[in-house]
């Protein structure tokens, strides 16, 4: 939400591309995230092997926003919010490139359980998946239109995806004790738990810096400031 | 009004440890005040220069003023020390009050003003007749300091304040404009330093150097902070952002918004400064 026009054209320009750039390694990462656990709930291997391939292409767009930003801290020295926009677009993308690596966990996963009979335990993972993508999609609108309360409000929310999490893997464990043989597949299904539970924490993360860049302000960490 | 430079080094060194040094901007504790100015506005014949400014100057600190060209901030920086009333047609309202001290009351003298608050030009300016030497203590010559003993302890004094001690020790003799235009502009700031100065003015000491002798410059103005107040105009944000622990923007002589450097440089309250710093100006 660039308010007006910059002396220097090419500033915008240059802004303008850090800020697409971001956002095109946004829908690539939510793309990756889909299609990982539609590999483990349809049993496609294609869907999770597109997953595993796509990885590459969003490992680079992270290189390439790292590049733009300090290009951009270097040739113009920004501040104020120009400043805050930059910085937290740099953050946000390490945070993107962190999700999608759970996503092609979770894809690598999917593949070693689709070898094996299907598990009905795997409708678990559903709420939490449903739960974690709305974090992710809602942090990532929060940071797009520096909606301050749609971020707080996405931090608020990463409680009760641990809280799923951790009744999900308490019942997988229960399921390895009565059925051993299916050892394996339960504990992948406790690692893809996990791995949702890892994108509600950099949901939590992108949330905290669209805040940020939207009003200066640093939410991280507030339940740990207040109790000291 | 006591003369300061009668007063020996250490006294005036110790009395401006005991006002204390200024906590850092974003402390809750109110920092100690040199300047309060009170609702200056400033004419220059009919034309408004400063509309009703009203701003504390911490002590031990650097406040920046920034603002487009010909927004008021040399003129707020002027009068500070009563320089603006040289330019003729000059009038003025409001207060300002050093150490609670009314600079304009009619008991005070300019003179003894601009001896207490020292000021450093965007051009350097020794006096082209005068060695470097000279240069330094002109100030408390003119002032009928004659003791040699203590003018050259004094002049090494300042010399090395400036940091140019190193550079011109073996060259006293030698014409101060055979300096560069870093070590001249040093040079200035070694003889504002002379007659021990409560507080130094810059008026954009650094627009005319080179990136090194800048650097110089602001490495000093952040050593100096330490022993004086000083209130720095400059039309380089970045270099407002690098030395100053305070931030006033000025726009069509209005005081816009002031606070801490930090605060200003990365979330500024109003929209003017927020366009200004970030380039969206106008």
């Amino acid at each position: 939400m660039i308010a007006s026009k910059h002396i220097l054209g090419t500033f915008d320009e240059s802004l303008a591309a850090l800020r697409n750039n971001v956002l095109m390694m946004s829908g690539l990462t939510e793309r990756s995230l889909e299609r990982a656990i539609k590999g483990l709930f349809d049993r496609n291997d294609d869907l999770c092997a597109t997953t595993i391939a796509d990885d590459e292409e969003i490992d680079q767009l992270e290189k390439q926003i790292d590049k733009d930003g300090v290009d951009i801290l270097l040739r113009f020295q920004p501040v104020a919010s120009d400043l805050r926009r930059v910085v937290s677009a740099m953050k946000l993308s390490s945070n993107l490139e962190r999700i999608a690596d759970q996503a092609t966990t979770i894809a690598r996963r999917a593949r070693k359980l689709n070898r094996h009979p299907p598990l009905p335990e795997v409708e678990l993972i559903r709420p939490m998946y449903e739960h974690a993508m709305s974090m992710f999609k809602d942090s990532m609108d929060a940071f797009v239109r520096e909606d301050v309360k749609l971020g707080c409000e996405v931090v608020g929310r990463d409680e009760k995806l641990d809280d799923l999490n951790q009744v999900a893997s308490h019942k997988l464990v229960e399921r390895m004790a009565q059925d051993p043989d299916q050892l394996r597949g339960y504990l992948n299904l406790i690692f893809v738990g996990r791995c949702l539970e890892r994108v509600g924490d950099h949901a939590t993360n992108i949330a905290e810096d669209a805040v940020y860049a939207a009003n200066a302000e640093d939410i991280r960490h507030q339940s740990l400031a207040t109790a000291t | 009004m006591e003369d300061l430079i009668m007063e020996t080094p250490e006294q005036t060194v110790i009395e401006r440890l005991e006002r204390g040094a200024a906590p850092p901007p974003d402390a809750e504790v109110p920092p100690a005040r040199t300047f309060e100015v009170k609702n200056i506005s400033i004419w220059y014949g009919e034309k408004l220069a400063i509309d009703n400014v009203t701003l504390d100057v911490a002590s031990n600190a650097v406040t920046a003023i920034i603002g487009p060209s010909g927004c008021g901030k040399s003129t707020f920086l002027r009068a500070l020390n009563r320089m603006h009333e040289l330019t003729p047609r000059t009038r003025m309202e409001g207060k300002v009050l050093l150490h609670g001290e009314d600079l304009y009351s009619s008991t005070v003298d300019p003179a003894i003003v601009r001896r207490r608050v020292g000021m450093v030009f965007q051009k350097s300016n020794p006096f082209p007749t005068m060695t470097i030497g000279e240069n330094v203590v002109i100030g408390l010559r003119l002032n009928g300091v004659r003791n040699q003993k203590f003018l050259n302890e004094r002049l090494e004094k300042s010399l090395r304040m400036a940091a140019l001690w190193d550079e011109v020790k073996d060259d006293l003799h030698k014409p101060g404009t055979s300096l560069s235009g870093g070590q001249q502009q040093r040079l200035c700031i070694a003889r504002a330093l002379a007659v021990e100065p409560e507080v130094i003015l810059m008026d954009e000491p650094c627009s005319a150097l080179d990136p090194i002798a800048t650097a110089k410059i602001e490495e000093l103005i952040y050593e100096l902070k330490t022993k004086y107040t000083i209130v720095t105009v400059t039309h380089n944000m970045q270099q407002a952002g690098r030395i100053s622990d305070y931030t006033a923007f000025f726009y069509l002589g209005r005081l816009i918004e002031f606070g801490p450097t930090t605060k200003i440089f990365t979330n500024p309250s109003e929209k003017q400064t927020e366009d200004y710093i970030t380039g969206r100006f106008g």
